[in-house]
């Protein structure tokens, strides 16, 4: 089995009093799109930057090809190719301009990397603007060519900043097919951060959800959706008087009960056998009663928003 | 690293270039400057333009007037443009980064030499013809080192300074003011001297010769350049750059 890409084990970032880091451990292996998500200001730039090697860890372990990025940050990063929180575009160079001289930083040889310019500049729909400086091109298009420059060397590792901001809808499909390609194809690891909980759950893996500088959750996205706590139950019939509705926001083991579309939808922990005795009693005549599997948005607002009072970071 | 400098300095000179190509951000100053220093300034001090001894305090001096308007752009321009924290994710090393845009900045004041030079030489000749002089290769040579050592000794300032500046504005200001007291330190010590000292570094001047001082500047400005960009590359921390 081969060895992890990226090694995370207790890591702390203190910023002054902050902690923007919070004893993060997870491993990644080759070849996984893992998805870094949790609200503004949670720890994952910080992640980035800590694995990047740009900023030093307060205390913790870690690796990055078995290198510390602190100590072999050159090394790591010849391996990695980013797209940070800013294109960090040369808006007065053009496309082909940009694209050139990060190639250079790779040491790939202009046989190399003319090829791959235009091959990449043609995919994303550049390639008849690639003599325009960067500086007058749409924020879509800016975003498009830095995620061209992030993938350029094809490097086993690539870090997206939120990759799919600013695109339109098509340009957002291609992306993650071409994400999704250069991870089951050429190996890549792809550490994606997005606010798009779709995109996360249709393109990633593994996902990682991280609440105030803590991992929350950790795994595939379909086992975030099936540990969530609360299960949805949806019950069709008659007799849901207001009396009842009150009654049974009190119950135990009842979370929340509201109206839905018609029918009552319950999160409950547990099972829901004896709030379904308790209607019965209460002589509300049931036509169904169907559990529903809770969204990723539910599984993700669960793990950081676990009150619910909308006080996330 | 020399590979990787040469990368970093492409990219410094093809963005100033574009100031060049598109007329914008003082590419028509250096325009006029060059018209008035490469045409005006030699017809005015006539055939024997090139031979003058002002030309050692004249030409470096401008020289690396142009290299301070570049080098305060180094570092606080990328991280006034949002590019900073994406260029230091790049796996080029520190000492690259910052020789790369010290090259630049002293190239990009040569070639603004050089321009001026060439026109000047080209001005007084169809001026004058055959009066005007030309200049000794050993003569160019002092010249061009002491322009060079002139350049770098302030590009080594400039990206000292612009390491630590928020914006290109603040590291100009910062830098105006470093250069000002690097201006006026040797009148003030002068004041502060003897008579008789005075006297003896005349005299020891004229025995060294234009030419002579020439050398022996050019090797102390190398040397404070080697050492302001010692000091830089140890305050070159992309922890604090990127967090700053």
């Amino acid at each position: 089995m081969s060895a992890p890409v990226i090694r995370l084990h207790d890591v702390v970032r203190d910023f002054g009093a902050v902690r923007a880091l919070d004893h993060l451990s997870f491993d990644l292996m080759p070849g996984t799109v893992f998805g870094f998500l949790g609200p503004n200001g949670a720890g994952k730039t910080t992640a980035i930057r800590v694995l990047l090697g740009l900023v030093r860890p307060t205390s913790g372990r870690v690796e990055v090809f078995g290198l510390d990025p602190t100590r072999d940050g050159e090394a790591v990063r010849s391996r990695a190719g980013a797209l940070l929180e800013h294109n960090g575009l040369y808006e007065r160079l053009n496309a082909q301009q940009n694209l050139e001289f990060f190639a250079r930083t790779w040491h790939m040889r202009p046989t190399e990397y003319r090829p791959r310019i235009q091959e990449l500049l043609e995919r994303f729909g550049l390639w008849d603007r690639r003599r325009d400086v960067v500086g007058s091109w749409s924020r879509g298009m800016k975003q498009k060519l830095a995620v061209a420059r992030a993938v350029l060397s094809r490097p086993p590792l690539v870090f997206l900043d939120e990759p799919t901001a600013g695109l339109d809808p098509v340009a957002s499909a291609s992306l993650r097919d071409d994400l999704a390609r250069l991870a089951s194809d050429g190996g890549t690891t792809v550490f994606l951060t997005t606010h798009n909980l779709g995109e996360a759950e249709r393109l990633c893996s593994v996902v990682g959800v991280i609440r105030k500088g803590r991992l929350v959750g950790f795994g595939p996205p379909s086992d975030l959706r099936a540990a969530r706590r609360a299960a949805l139950v949806r019950l069709s019939g008659r007799g849901f008087s207001p009396a009842i509705m009150d009654g049974l926001a009190t119950l135990e083991g009842v979370r929340q009960a509201r109206s839905d579309d018609g029918d009552v939808l319950l999160e409950v922990d547990g099972s829901a056998a004896p709030l379904i005795s308790w209607l019965v009693g209460q002589g509300v005549e049931l036509e169904e009663v169907r559990r529903e599997s809770a969204t990723f948005e539910e599984a993700f607002l669960d793990l950081v928003d676990p009150d619910g009072r909308g006080e996330v970071r | 690293m020399i590979r990787d400098t040469i990368t970093m300095a492409r990219k410094e000179l093809l963005e100033i270039m574009d100031q060049f190509i598109h007329f914008k951000r003082g590419g028509w100053s250096v325009i006029v400057v060059i018209i008035f220093l490469g045409i005006f300034v030699p017809l005015q001090l006539g055939p024997g333009w090139a031979n003058l001894s002002l030309m050692f305090f004249y030409w470096p001096f401008l020289t690396a007037s142009m290299t301070s308007t570049i080098v305060s752009d180094a570092v606080a321009g990328e991280r006034e443009r949002h590019t900073l924290e994406t260029l230091l994710s790049t796996r080029l090393p520190d000492t690259s980064i910052l020789l790369g845009k010290l090259l630049a900045a002293v190239l990009y004041g040569y070639a603004f030499a050089l321009t001026n030079l060439l026109i000047g030489y080209i001005t007084v000749k169809l001026r004058y013809g055959p009066l005007a002089e030309t200049m000794s290769v050993t003569r160019f040579a002092a010249l061009l080192v002491l322009i060079g050592a002139a350049s770098s000794c302030i590009a080594g300032v400039g990206v000292s300074v612009s390491l630590r500046a928020a914006t290109v504005r603040q590291a100009q200001q910062t830098f105006g003011i470093v250069l000002l007291v690097m201006m006026m330190t040797p009148l003030v010590v002068m004041q502060f001297v003897s008579e008789g000292a005075r006297e003896a570094v005349a005299i020891r001047g004229a025995q060294y010769g234009v030419e002579g001082i020439a050398w022996r500047a050019s090797a102390v400005l190398f040397a404070v350049a080697v050492t302001l960009l010692a000091i830089a590359v140890r305050r070159f921390k992309r922890g604090e750059l990127v967090l700053e």
